[in-house]
């Protein structure tokens, strides 16, 4: 006889953050009144939002919504476009990474960015993930095996590499060009991690080990992620963002922006339906 | 929000999800059928109406079947969200329930087997009056199905308080009639089991009820009061 009711197994439940009043501790990022142009052309309309810290936050919509021009936003990638002009503020503690004081090689250490295709450089695993720490002037060799070691665990790579940490990057397959990418960008252990496209250049089984490993890496960093793939979004966030045409249109947590959206754009386009 | 099913790029996924919409139709169509004829079967003490009864619930359980089917096929390449990831839950929970009604109405039909006695006579008249309040929420639930109308599905799942006192009535009135006659006993146990049936119907419609208003509002609202659901819409 069953005297106690089942207990729901709550590893897998997610815990709903109330995103609009977030509390300071628990924010990674704030986006505050964020405009954007590229010359005359504004492609970011009054971006409001607060990125949970520890979690991970997907941005999905249409080609050209401004999902990774937002991504971009978050470690000033947009500054290297010429005709970019940015308004509006993203706080990361508390300060606007927009501010003229900030030193941006800082920042892009802080925030580490993964893209669409694999770009390890022409040199041994090894070597590509101690790149970061060697420009910081650290030599220390056991330092430095120890950070490869950790990161490529932490990018779920290690077994598959240990053996051959000084062969050419290059002689890997895609899906592990990328997880050598993400173990790249956490050796020098940034805060926030962003993600633009991550996947879609590998095959299915690459993509769902780097979707574990994405659930793995929230653990310590805060991880946003763009997807084309409604499926993976679904799959892989804790909160996901819905914009459209420059617009954030939707921005809730994940199970319910999948289950149950409130606004009729967000619904049209996760049903695949004409606007 | 309205839930237009057949505006998708796919048109192979509008397809699929009318197709499959329209068999559930099919099927509560029939599952109507089913429990009009077992109540005509009980009025006119007709035995080869209750043998048909039987003989057709081999097709509502073949539709429940098949229909699970295409629902699990639609969620495999599908994958679908939002409203149509409702809708088709909402289906394959509605079609059980339907399924059970068929199994219920197959119960029901059973009593038309007996004869009775003119006193029980009585007793079958109030037992179709229940089947004809019962008849009319299973085909207003499926209405509302048809419609996709919360509304519509809320005033049937309202009903069924009408049919739970009824129930209450119905059986004490039975019970005095065994008190009285013993010897009626095994004969009125399956008059008894047939009430019980159409109580059981009752609250699968709404069941039902709270499928639709689940695709429509996408709100859960089982186990909850009537005043707090009525909040929700």
């Amino acid at each position: 006889m069953i005297t106690v009711a089942p207990q729901v197994n709550q590893a897998n439940s997610q815990t709903k953050f109330d995103l609009e009043n977030l509390s300071p501790e628990l924010t990674a990022l704030e986006i505050k009144n964020l405009d954007l142009y590229y010359g005359d052309k504004q492609a970011l309309k009054d971006i409001n939002m607060k990125i949970p810290k520890g979690q991970v936050t997907a941005f999905i919509g249409p080609s050209g919504c401004g999902k990774s021009t937002l991504l971009r936003c978050i470690n000033r990638m947009n500054d290297l476009v010429d005709s970019c002009r940015v308004e509006g503020q993203i706080n990361l503690h508390g300060e606007n990474i927009y501010d003229k004081r900030v030193d941006v090689a800082a920042l892009r250490r802080n925030v580490g960015m993964v893209f669409q295709r694999p770009n390890p450089f022409p040199k041994s695993i090894y070597e590509n993930v101690v790149y970061g720490l060697r420009l910081q002037g650290i030599k220390d060799k056991r330092k430095l095996d120890e950070v490869v070691e950790r990161s490529l665990r932490g990018a779920a790579l290690w077994d598959e590499v240990k053996d051959r940490l000084h062969d050419s990057a290059f002689g890997l397959s895609g899906g592990q060009q990328q997880r050598l990418v993400i173990a790249r960008s956490i050796a020098i252990e940034p805060e926030v991690l962003l993600l633009d496209e991550p996947t879609s250049a590998l095959d299915p089984i690459s993509t769902l080990v780097i979707e574990e490993l994405i659930n793995d890496l929230k653990n310590k960093y805060t991880v946003v992620i763009v997807t084309h793939n409604m499926q993976q979004a679904a799959r892989v966030s804790d909160q996901t963002a819905f914009m459209y045409m420059g617009e954030l249109i939707e921005y809730s947590d994940t199970n319910t922006l999948f289950t149950t959206p409130v606004k009729k754009k967000t619904e049209d386009y996760i049903t695949g339906r004409y606007g | 929000m309205e839930h237009n099913i057949n505006k998708h790029i796919s048109g192979r996924f509008n397809e699929e999800l009318e197709n499959v919409r329209n068999h559930v139709l099919s099927m509560g169509g029939l599952v109507e059928q089913q429990l009009n004829l077992a109540l005509e079967a009980i009025a006119e003490n007709d035995a080869d109406k209750a043998r048909k009864v039987a003989e057709n619930d081999i097709r509502v359980n073949a539709m429940e079947m098949q229909i699970d089917e295409e629902c699990t096929r639609i969620i495999a390449k599908r994958q679908p969200a939002a409203s149509d990831l409702r809708l088709v839950v909402a289906i394959s929970k509605t079609i059980a329930d339907l399924e059970r009604i068929g199994d219920e109405s197959e119960r029901i039909a059973k009593v038309a087997l007996d004869s009775f006695t003119k006193d029980q006579q009585d007793l079958l008249v109030n037992v179709e009056n229940m089947g004809r309040q019962v008849s009319k929420m299973l085909h207003d639930v499926l209405d509302s199905f048809a419609r996709m109308d919360a509304r519509r599905a809320f005033e049937v799942h309202k009903e069924d308080v009408k049919i739970d006192r009824e129930y209450e009535a119905l059986t004490r009135q039975i019970m005095t009639y065994m008190m009285e006659d013993p010897r009626s006993i095994p004969k009125i146990m399956d008059l008894i089991w047939s009430v019980r049936s159409l109580e059981r119907i009752g609250d699968r419609c709404q069941n039902i009820a709270e499928y639709v208003i689940y695709f429509v509002n996408g709100k859960d609202i089982r186990h909850i009061s009537q005043a707090d659901i009525e909040k929700t819409l």
